[in-house]
């Protein structure tokens, strides 16, 4: 297999269809009235807010804007209304500073400089917020996840990743780009460097060491099954930069399978009970 | 023996793990069938219960005949017609060792079963967890013709296909559960399964989203020629009606004589060469 950029193209008409279809059976079949997802006004929130209010009607959909102090950008508070307008869906927008602050204080010895620990705090708090309007209005939190960031572990356990459907999770970064191109995001978003924004100036690309365009040439690889001397030949990179892309993929399995046990009676959850995720 | 038959390609999604409900709908789209003049129908792989039940196909699977069969019974008594479906069966020596199962009935009743040869346990698939194989080809003589069964991955083997029309099946039905991203082998084995065998092969897949599994439908029916002679929709349910002429087979086989052509000796060399992979 030739990895070249070529191999990420898909056809956007019929993934935006099928991700629509998937969206719609999910949000009939179990008797919801909406969704509901955190929109940071990012492109992989915008995409999938966007997809939502084409597959059910934007009066379903609500989009949940959750600034907080430190991080505070106008642009993007900015953006994601732009989005919601031009997809004509609900949004509400809450300062969650208080609720951090809270956090914060109430917790002992809290390292105010310890980045990763409030970054998470900050993501799982949003969580929290998303799943009350869920549960208050009987809608499916909807998840903006992509497939490079997952593959990579690049999320917050129990935080951003939690939700009911995650739309996009089988599309990669770059695949997710082009199909927000194709639904017609505006494209000050698609221009802009992805980042979880927890903290200042947190860019995704620069934490991650690798530029989303090889990254997900590797990540395909990968998935197809190459080895990584192959996959670092054909992209001309460093075979340590691929070795280490794998090592985090596989270390990063934990976060993604969440229900661990070990092993002690007949059938156990996450292991052996093999059940449909629903009847739906 | 009829020569000229009505075949219905009946695409359903199906309530998972819910078989009177399943059952419910295949009767109503038996009864819309019969009015629209077909003589068999057939629905897809595991109708009905649904494909992605994991776990609970210990207890939907039956016997064959067992209730839901007599059901289906019932349905082809009162209509006379003849229907083709998928399900889990249980063996009735054991508790627990199932297949999965192609039944054929008609309105003299139960006609015959195939069990699917080749399980995908591949990627999202994981049929061998759950299935035993089963071990012969199926073809069935009816008033419709000669039947022969297969399921789905059996498709990608064409050893299956060539048995039953070795058995003198003239049509090859492949009952499926095809998620869309193998729409394309399908489109073209169904060509070449009919080609090669020179018999009208029709194929039913299911639609609908099960775990995130979109099955594709575009069930069809090919010619013995390749002719794609009818087409359901993609991805909604859809019931189409068609026509299967058996004096069509006649000149295909005299055109392209594959059946003629046959070096059973190969079959030999093939299974030395299998074993030894």
């Amino acid at each position: 297999m030739k990895l070249k950029p070529s191999v990420l193209d898909l056809d956007f008409q019929e993934v935006e269809t099928k991700i629509r279809r998937f969206i719609k059976d999910y949000v009939e079949k179990s008797k919801a009235n909406g969704v509901v997802l955190g929109l940071s006004g990012g492109i992989d929130s915008s995409t999938v807010a966007a997809l939502s209010a084409l597959a059910i009607g934007g009066d379903k959909v609500l989009g949940l804007l959750l600034p907080e102090k430190e991080t505070y950008n106008k642009k993007d508070v900015g953006h994601a209304k732009l989005v919601a307008k031009k997809f004509s869906f609900k949004t509400k927008i809450i300062d969650i500073t208080p609720t951090l602050q809270a956090f914060y204080k109430s917790i002992p010895n809290f390292d105010l400089k310890d980045n990763v620990c409030k970054g998470n705090i900050k993501a799982r708090t949003r969580m929290i917020y998303i799943y009350y309007f869920a549960n208050r209005h009987n809608l499916l939190v909807c998840g903006s996840s992509d497939k490079s960031e997952t593959m990579m572990g690049y999320f917050t356990k129990w935080g951003d990743v939690a939700a009911d459907i995650s739309p996009i999770m089988d599309l990669y970064k770059t695949q997710v780009r082009k199909l927000a191109q194709h639904i017609g995001i505006p494209k000050e978003i698609l221009a802009k460097p992805p980042s979880p924004a927890l903290w200042p100036g947190q860019l995704a690309e620069t934490e991650l060491g690798i530029k989303y365009d090889v990254l997900d040439l590797i990540l395909y690889g990968l998935e197809h099954f190459m080895e990584t001397k192959d996959i670092a030949q054909q992209l001309n990179i460093e075979k340590e930069l691929v070795d280490r892309i794998k090592d985090r993929w596989l270390s990063m399995e934990h976060k993604r399978r969440m229900l661990l046990t070990t092993k002690l009676e007949y059938r156990t959850v996450g292991a052996d009970f093999r059940l449909p995720r629903s009847y739906y | 023996m009829e020569n000229k038959i009505k075949l219905a390609l009946a695409q359903i999604s199906c309530k998972r793990g819910d078989k009177t409900a399943n059952l419910k709908k295949m009767e109503s789209l038996v009864n819309k069938a019969k009015k629209q003049g077909a003589n068999l129908v057939v629905f897809p792989e595991l109708s009905l219960t649904g494909y992605v039940v994991r776990d609970q196909i210990y207890e939907l699977a039956e016997a064959i005949p067992g209730p839901s069969v007599k059901a289906m019974e019932n349905i082809a008594k009162k209509t006379k017609l003849y229907i083709i479906f998928g399900m889990p069966e249980v063996s009735e020596k054991t508790k627990a060792t199932l297949y999965n199962t192609a039944v054929l009935i008609g309105p003299e009743g139960f006609i015959g079963k195939y069990r699917k040869m080749y399980l995908p346990t591949h990627s999202i698939f994981e049929e061998k967890r759950y299935f035993r194989a089963g071990y012969h080809e199926a073809a069935f003589e009816t008033k419709n013709g000669k039947i022969g069964l297969i399921i789905c991955y059996d498709i990608f083997f064409p050893e299956v296909s060539r048995l039953t029309r070795l058995k003198g099946a003239q049509l090859i039905v492949c009952i499926s559960a095809s998620p869309a991203v193998r729409r394309t082998f399908f489109e073209v084995l169904t060509l070449a399964r009919a080609i090669e065998n020179t018999a009208f092969l029709a194929y039913v897949n299911l639609v609908g989203i099960e775990d995130g599994l979109q099955f594709w439908g575009g069930s069809r029916l090919v010619g013995p020629n390749g002719k794609v002679l009818a087409q359901a929709k993609y991805d909604e349910e859809d019931l189409v009606i068609c026509d299967v002429d058996y004096a069509d087979i006649k000149p295909v086989e005299t055109f392209v004589p594959t059946l003629r052509d046959l070096r059973p000796e190969l079959f030999d060399e093939l299974k030395k060469h299998a074993e030894s992979l």
